[in-house]
């Protein structure tokens, strides 16, 4: 957090509408097949900025805004006129920077060179000199408008919930290891920028875990575009109520409990009483009613339901792609009703594989170029040419 | 052209550059205008050199942080635009720095004077904090002082985020003399105060006229803050033996500040002494400061406009079209330079009617 959300750059420009979503993909609608490819496209993308992220040990932070970065660029550009792979490329490079976690420009290359040139992406012409790369980081913050400040959900997430046993979770504690003596370090949270909630949620052990892996998936969606990320944090712990065993349990032990009169009334679970209400009893303190904290929030529970209907679809998308010759790829949150690799690509159920994705997306910008290249001709003269497609052309 | 390219030719065209003023490590600073308006501006190109290892870390910390900090004592950045290999900041025109006017020994400043300057350093820097961000690099020089007198932090090249705590940070930053025990004894994790205990210095050296604790090495620093202040206890600063460089460097026995500082008023000491306290964790924040005793005993702060200048920065301001917006006060200034540069006003008034608009979605939208 490097300021106030809500007078920040990210709330003021960088929210955008669905309808302003749809019409940046214009261009590329004219090149692919089905639209439903570009939903699987920005998956595959996602999947790709996390492989390089990882490679060169990034934190989840920094991977995440890496993401952010690649959405905000593609909302000015399209995938078919541009090389989303050095795009992927320089985006890890500029959120290793913003995010203080700097690696070396000649890592990136190198590390992108290898994760790209491996199947199924087959990248071959992936420019080996950091002056590309550069060049590229220079184009990104430009049309990044030089807003290099991206609130996460996860900042959130860990200011509203906190695990019950008190324990580690592995996806806080890395990014906390025990302070120094004598340093000053307050791990108060700031005001909220948002509602009136206090106090924090508490979770059964791997509850947070699962709302932060929630998180993280929801990077595979657009969702960081439309919506503020306290928003995703909050639909992502009322998802964990909802999937998270042992939240669901206790959430249905606390409605259960609550008295017949309400009961039932929201509860998404159909609970089952008896031994869960001993459960109830057996805590020390008594049981907070995770739908009570929810609503105390005072933000919109009707946006954070749209949010979280649109990270189910996410998910529902999510199990037709299948990484190649990996048949049970999938979600975290819930098992994956079992389909057959179908190789007839395109929509109606069948899943979809980075190597078709790889195929689609070769395709767009091959047509895009012919249709350039025809253009040049019939005009005979220069038309004012997108520069990364000039860049894409000479790296190739 | 596509749209973006049109966007920032646009904007481009927005900003003439002048002469030369100033070179960093990193950027090299133009002075220039505001085309429909003449206001005075500030130019920061950026060396992206020949695309060699991409941009430096100061650029994209100063970029970040300056397009979301907006406050009347951190210097504003007005617009960014990119020229065929560069990428160009505009900053507002500031035309001396705290640096300058301290060593200026024409001025005499009177305690009210001080009082102002540190009133807008702590406001600026409280609102750093306040959103999460450490400036790493408080010194006089750093310091920008407008033509009507208003105090501006600058140069965000070595600030942060640190609102995660544990996070791993590095120790070698802020200016040696400004520089906080704790990142001397190699701390890698820290908090706000040491922008604080900067201050601090820079405080005692707007009374004192010299840099308060100048040491010559990262060692002798220790030693001079020691001599000063005393060498702290166990008790004084729990647990800053266990420190990663931690060193013994001696004793030196506390001496009150009174015996340095003879002229300062009780309140100032206070202050002061509530900005130099050895545990980080008990050293006075921003917000803290601002309500100290000091701000409100007399004498009250000086208006800005009414703070000494330095003799280059009044002959510089004088021939120029903002002759009588010198002997104005702050605000007529202020006002005067909204009147007359529309673009300006829309931009301002756009800004205020969206932050009233996010007033009443904030809850849910």
């Amino acid at each position: 957090m490097a300021t106030d959300f809500w007078c920040s750059s990210h709330y003021k420009r960088w929210i955008v509408d669905r309808a302003t979503l749809r019409q940046t993909r214009a261009d590329d609608l004219l090149y692919v097949d089905d639209p439903e490819y570009l939903d699987f496209l920005a998956i595959y993308f996602a999947e790709l900025v996390a492989k390089l992220g990882k490679q060169l040990h990034l934190a989840q932070r920094a991977i995440a805004t890496a993401t952010v970065f690649f959405r905000r660029f593609y909302l000015k550009n399209s995938y078919c006129e541009t090389d989303p792979f050095i795009v992927i490329a320089a985006c890890c490079y500029l959120a290793s920077k913003a995010e203080e976690w700097p690696v070396h420009i000649k890592n990136v290359v190198s590390d992108a060179r290898r994760v790209f040139s491996q199947e199924p992406y087959n990248v071959k012409n992936f420019p080996s000199d950091n002056s590309k790369l550069a060049e590229m980081e220079f184009y990104l913050v430009d049309n990044l408008e030089c807003d290099l400040t991206v609130f996460h959900p996860y900042r959130t997430l860990l200011a509203l919930c906190k695990s019950v046993d008190g324990s580690e979770d592995p996806s806080a504690v890395q990014e906390e290891e025990a302070g120094e003596v004598g340093v000053g370090l307050s791990a108060e949270e700031g005001p909220r920028y948002w509602g009136t909630g206090e106090g924090q949620l508490e979770l059964p052990p791997n509850g947070l875990q699962t709302a932060w892996f929630i998180v993280n998936d929801t990077y595979r969606s657009e969702l960081c575009l439309l919506y503020p990320p306290h928003l995703i944090a909050i639909a992502a712990i009322y998802l964990t109520c909802i999937f998270h065993p042992a939240t669901h349990e206790t959430v249905a032990a606390v409605l259960a409990s609550s008295g017949a009169a309400a009961a039932g009334a929201g509860g998404p679970a159909d609970p089952p009483p008896r031994r869960s209400s001993r459960q109830a009893a057996e805590r020390k303190k008594p049981a907070q009613d995770p739908l009570a904290f929810l609503a105390e929030l005072n933000v919109s529970l009707p946006l954070v339901a749209t949010i979280a209907q649109e990270i189910i679809a996410m998910y529902t998308l999510w199990e037709r792609y299948r990484e190649d010759g990996a048949p049970e790829a999938g979600t975290p949150a819930k098992g994956t009703p079992d389909s057959r690799r179908d190789d007839e690509p395109g929509p109606g159920g069948a899943t979809v594989s980075p190597t078709i994705l790889t195929a689609v997306l070769t395709k767009m910008r091959e047509a895009r170029m012919q249709d350039y290249a025809h253009q040049l001709q019939s005009s005979g003269r220069p038309v004012a040419v997108n520069r990364m497609l000039e860049r894409t052309q000479a790296a190739g | 052209m596509d749209a973006v390219e049109k966007a920032n030719a646009e904007r481009q065209k927005q900003w003439a550059k002048d002469q030369k003023v100033g070179e960093g490590t990193y950027a090299v600073v133009y002075r220039g205008r505001e085309a429909s308006t003449g206001r005075k501006v500030a130019i920061k190109k950026i060396k992206v050199g020949q695309f060699k290892d991409g941009l430096d870390m100061s650029a994209i910390r100063e970029v970040k942080y300056l397009r979301e900090l907006k406050h009347q004592n951190i210097i504003e950045l007005l617009d960014v635009f990119s020229s065929k290999t560069n990428l160009n900041l505009v900053l507002e025109f500031l035309d001396s720095d705290l640096e300058m006017i301290i060593k200026d020994r024409a001025l005499v400043f009177l305690p009210a004077d001080i009082k102002s300057w540190m009133a807008m350093t702590f406001r600026g820097l409280e609102f750093c904090h306040r959103n999460w961000i450490l400036h790493r690099d408080l010194k006089p020089n750093n310091l920008l002082i407008a033509s009507d007198g208003q105090l501006k932090i600058a140069d965000f090249g070595l600030a942060r985020e640190f609102g995660d705590p544990g996070y791993k940070m590095t120790c070698q930053v802020i200016t040696r003399w400004y520089r906080p025990p704790e990142l001397l004894f190699g701390s890698r994790y820290y908090s706000s105060a040491v922008d604080i205990w900067s201050v601090g210095c820079i405080f005692a050296e707007l009374m004192l006229r010299t840099p308060y604790l100048a040491g010559e090495s990262d060692m002798d620093q220790l030693k001079t803050i020691f001599r000063a202040l005393g060498t702290p206890t166990e008790q004084d600063w729990p647990g800053h033996t266990k420190l990663p460089d931690y060193v013994p460097i001696g004793q030196f026995p506390k001496t009150p500040l009174r015996d340095l500082f003879t002229a300062a008023s009780a309140d100032t000491l206070n202050l002061l002494s509530q900005c130099l306290v050895y545990e980080p964790r008990k050293r006075i924040a921003a917000k803290d400061a601002l309500s100290h005793s000091y701000f409100f005993a007399h004498p009250y702060p000086s208006h800005p406009s009414k703070l000494p200048k330095c003799a280059a920065q009044l002959t510089a301001a004088l021939p120029l079209e903002e002759l009588d917006g010198n002997t104005l006060s702050g605000k007529t200034n202020r006002l005067k330079r909204k009147l007359t540069s529309p673009p300006d006003e829309t931009k301002t008034r756009s800004a205020v009617a969206r932050r009233l608009d996010f007033t009443k979605p904030t809850p849910g939208s």
